[in-house]
C-alpha cells in the first residue's frame, strides 16, 4: 500500500486525528512530492464528487407501483389472514378449556380415608333444564360472555377493515 | 408539498395507507437505486430489475424499518443484498458466460465509441469508464461514498463489512481508477496525435 497517497487520502477524507492533520498539512507545504500527489488526488476527489448518476427509465416508479399492487392483488386468502385473529381464537379455546379444567378440579372430592389411597370421586352434575336466570348470573360464565363480546367487535373490526382496504389501494 | 416531506414521513403516510407517499419515497431516490444497481448489475435491463425489486422489497418490509439508521442506508443494504442474490443466480443460470469475456467487452465499447464520438471525450466520461470496469463492490463502495453521502461506517453496514475493511477498499478502488484514468488518458493522447 502507498503509505504517502494512503496517507494524504486520510488526510483529504478527513478521517486523521489533529495531530497526524497538522503533520500532513506540513508535508505538503514543504515537500514537493507531497504537494503534486494531494493536488492530483484533490482533482481526482472533486472529480469523482461530480459523478453522474444514472436515470433510470421514465416509467420506472409506475412499474415499481404497479408490480407492489400486483402482488396485492394475488395475495393467496390464507396470507392475507391476519394473525391476530388466529391468536385471538386460540385464546378463546385456551380461556374456555382452562375455565372448564379449574371448574372440574373445585367439583371433585379429594378426601381419602386412612386406608390408602383412593380414586377421587368425581361429582357428576345433576342434569337438570337450565334454568337462564342461574346460568347467566354465574361469574365465570359472565367472563366468558365478555370474551366473547370482545372477540366479537374484534373480529368485526378486522372484516370492516378488509372491506375498506380496496378503497384506500 | 410532499415532496418537502421527510423519508420518515413519506414512510408513515406509506403504512397509512398512502401510496402516493411511497411513490414520493420512490422518485426521491430510484437514481442512486438504479446507479448502484447498475454498479453491480453492469446493464441497464438487470439494474432495473434489481432496483425494481429492491423497492417492492422495500414496501413489503417497510414496517420493519425502526429508523435507528437513515433510510438511505436501510435501502441501500436492500439493494446490496438483492443485487448479490440476482447475481448469484445470474452466474448458476449462465455458466457458459466468465467474467473475462464481460470484462472484454466492456473494454471493448469505449474503442467503438471513439472511432465516432472523439469529440465527446471528456475526463468525466473516461471516469465513468473506469468505474464502470472496477469490481461491483469498490464501484459500489465509490458510489455510496461520493454520491450516497455515506460515510464509512453507514457503507459498512449496507454491504456488512467492517468500517476499516470499507477504507482499505475504497483506498484500494481509487488507486485502481486513478491508475485507469491516468492509462486511458494517456492513450487518447496517442491517438489524437
Amino acid at each position: 500500500m502507498n503509505s504517502i497517497e494512503e496517507k494524504l487520502w486520510n488526510y483529504i477524507d478527513g478521517n486523521c486525528t489533529p495531530e497526524e492533520q497538522q503533520a500532513i498539512s506540513l508535508l505538503i507545504e514543504q515537500n514537493e512530492a507531497y504537494r503534486n500527489t494531494y493536488n492530483e488526488l484533490l482533482v481526482l476527489n472533486a472529480e469523482m464528487a461530480t459523478i453522474e448518476l444514472d436515470e433510470p427509465p421514465m416509467a420506472f416508479t409506475y412499474n415499481v407501483l404497479e408490480q407492489i399492487r400486483a402482488e396485492q392483488a394475488h395475495k393467496p386468502l390464507k396470507a392475507a389472514i391476519d394473525k391476530r385473529i388466529i391468536t385471538g381464537i386460540a385464546a378463546f379455546f385456551l380461556i374456555s378449556i382452562g375455565v372448564l379444567v379449574i371448574y372440574m378440579l373445585t367439583q371433585i372430592n379429594w378426601t381419602s380415608d386412612s386406608t390408602g389411597w383412593r380414586i377421587p370421586e368425581i361429582k357428576a352434575p345433576e342434569l337438570k333444564a337450565p334454568d337462564l336466570k342461574n346460568v347467566f348470573s354465574g361469574t365465570i360464565v359472565q367472563s366468558i360472555l365478555f370474551v366473547d363480546t370482545v372477540l366479537g367487535l374484534f373480529l368485526f373490526d378486522g372484516w370492516l377493515r378488509r372491506r375498506n382496504m380496496p378503497k384506500t389501494a | 408539498m410532499q415532496s418537502k416531506l421527510s423519508d420518515i414521513e413519506l414512510i408513515e403516510h406509506t403504512l397509512g395507507g398512502d401510496q402516493s407517499a411511497y411513490a414520493d419515497l420512490v422518485k426521491r431516490h430510484q437514481r442512486f437505486v438504479f446507479t448502484l444497481a447498475m454498479r453491480f448489475a453492469k446493464n441497464r435491463e438487470d439494474a432495473e430489475e434489481i432496483a425494481q425489486d429492491c423497492f417492492v422489497k422495500a414496501y413489503r418490509s417497510l414496517q420493519a424499518f425502526q429508523g435507528q439508521a437513515k433510510f438511505s442506508t436501510w435501502l441501500y443494504s436492500i439493494v446490496y443484498t438483492t443485487a448479490m442474490t440476482f447475481l448469484r443466480k445470474k452466474r448458476v443460470d449462465t455458466t457458459s458466460i466468465d467474467d473475462e469475456m464481460t470484462c472484454v467487452q466492456i473494454e471493448n465499447k469505449p474503442s467503438a465509441y471513439d472511432a465516432h464520438n472523439i469529440e465527446n471525450k471528456s475526463r468525466s466520461y473516461y471516469l465513468n469508464m473506469a468505474i464502470e470496469q472496477l469490481l461491483p463492490d469498490d464501484a459500489a463502495i465509490i458510489t455510496l461514498f461520493y454520491k450516497g453521502e455515506q460515510s464509512l461506517e453507514e457503507i459498512a453496514q449496507t454491504l456488512g463489512m467492517e468500517a476499516n475493511t470499507v477504507k482499505v477498499k475504497l483506498f484500494r478502488a481509487r488507486q485502481r481508477l486513478k491508475e485507469r484514468l491516468e492509462r486511458d488518458l494517456k492513450h487518447e493522447a496517442k491517438e489524437l496525435i
